[in-house]
């Protein structure tokens, strides 16, 4: 198979991903969930708490996950899927959608971790099949969003931005 | 792998700095972060030590505004140089879509520099990346150094797949530009 350079993700499947995000706030009570990208892109954010740093906290949460495997690495572990950061009054839970995206609930102490990970796993398998479709669909999708008009106006607004 | 929403009608792509320690990423990025319009970057993250060293990555995002309908941002990251750091290298450069990889031209630094980019394609094996295929540039940094290797001899050996490459002085911002102007470009040809 041709290897992806690209992931894109169509209309239908952002509102499926909003969808089972949003039911996974409300079930659990979050404060906030995102669907992150192995990249530490954003792909949805669902919540308050998370919405005005979100391209920050992409980068810092993706950082930490993958450090985090490393770490599994060094340890003989096979891999570590999730790590739970625990504050004062919030709490993080991250955890890996196959190997391409990360799901992240935010969560205050009326939340109980217990719900979290139970609900979350299922929220996980929901987004693997998403997912499939996704990769299924990018070829597809390609040629409509990065056609030749697209290609020359992008050249032309990177001379213009990034001049000496 | 650049991510495309059709949706929010948005296009993310991620460019890594990577090089030896002191070679002059941060500096890249904190030109790029001073100079440019500020109406398209976002804050600079940087998770550095308390001697200013990078110690997990730099981070800025830069907005190119809307092109075709589509909103597409490129978020810069820097690895940290120094040797003992290899896994946070690796943990980085997860995700990238292209990379510059800066050298220190100075002749004290060589072969480190040679070890480093050994290391970066090794990693981009790891991580299941096509070495021959993938957008790469090359920026000889610190030209104006009395010690610097002259370009030829860094090109002979450092650049054996005659990838794009550039001269700079990143702390005055030359050759800056033209770099990143360089990746990005490759980075959009390959989506």
């Amino acid at each position: 198979m041709e290897q992806l350079t690209n992931l894109i993700i169509s209309d239908d499947e952002l509102d499926s991903i909003t969808h089972v995000l949003q039911k996974l706030m409300n079930d659990t009570s979050a404060t906030s969930v995102m669907l992150l990208d192995k990249s530490g892109q954003v792909i949805s954010t669902q919540g308050m708490s998370t919405k005005r740093n979100a391209t920050s906290l992409g980068a810092l949460l993706a950082g930490a996950f993958s450090s985090s495997r490393h770490i599994a690495e060094l340890l003989g572990e096979k891999d570590f899927r999730t790590i739970f950061q625990q504050g004062v009054h919030e709490n993080i839970y991250t955890t890996m959608v196959e190997e391409q995206w990360l799901l992240v609930i935010v969560f205050d102490k009326l939340t109980h971790i217990g719900l979290v990970k139970v609900l979350s796993k299922k929220t996980s398998e929901e987004l693997v099949n998403t997912l499939e479709r996704v990769r299924a669909d990018t070829n597809h999708q390609k040629s409509s969003v990065l056609n030749i008009q697209f290609r020359s106006s992008v050249e032309d607004t990177i001379d213009l931005l990034f001049r000496d | 792998m650049a991510l495309i929403n059709i949706a929010t009608h948005e296009i993310h792509c991620k460019i890594v700095y990577y090089g030896i320690g002191f070679c002059g990423k941060t500096t890249n990025l904190q030109y790029v972060f001073k100079s440019i319009n500020p109406s398209v970057r976002g804050e600079m993250l940087s998770i550095a030590t308390e001697t200013e060293r990078t110690l997990f990555f730099d981070f800025l995002p830069l907005d190119l505004g809307t092109i075709h309908g589509f909103r597409t941002r490129l978020h810069l990251y820097t690895v940290p140089g120094q040797i003992l750091y290899e896994r946070t290298r690796l943990a980085v450069l997860n995700g990238a879509d292209g990379i510059v990889f800066v050298v220190d031209s100075q002749a004290e630094k060589f072969e480190e520099n040679v070890q480093s980019i050994a290391e970066l394609e090794m990693n981009l094996r790891r991580l299941g990346k096509d070495v021959t295929n993938f957008p790469l540039v090359i920026q000889w940094n610190k030209r104006d150094l009395p010690s610097a290797v002259p370009v030829a001899v860094l090109d002979r050996y450092l650049n054996r797949r005659c990838l794009p490459s550039y001269e700079a002085v990143a702390s005055a911002g030359k050759g800056v530009y033209a770099t990143l102007r360089a990746i990005s470009k490759g980075i959009m040809m390959q989506l």
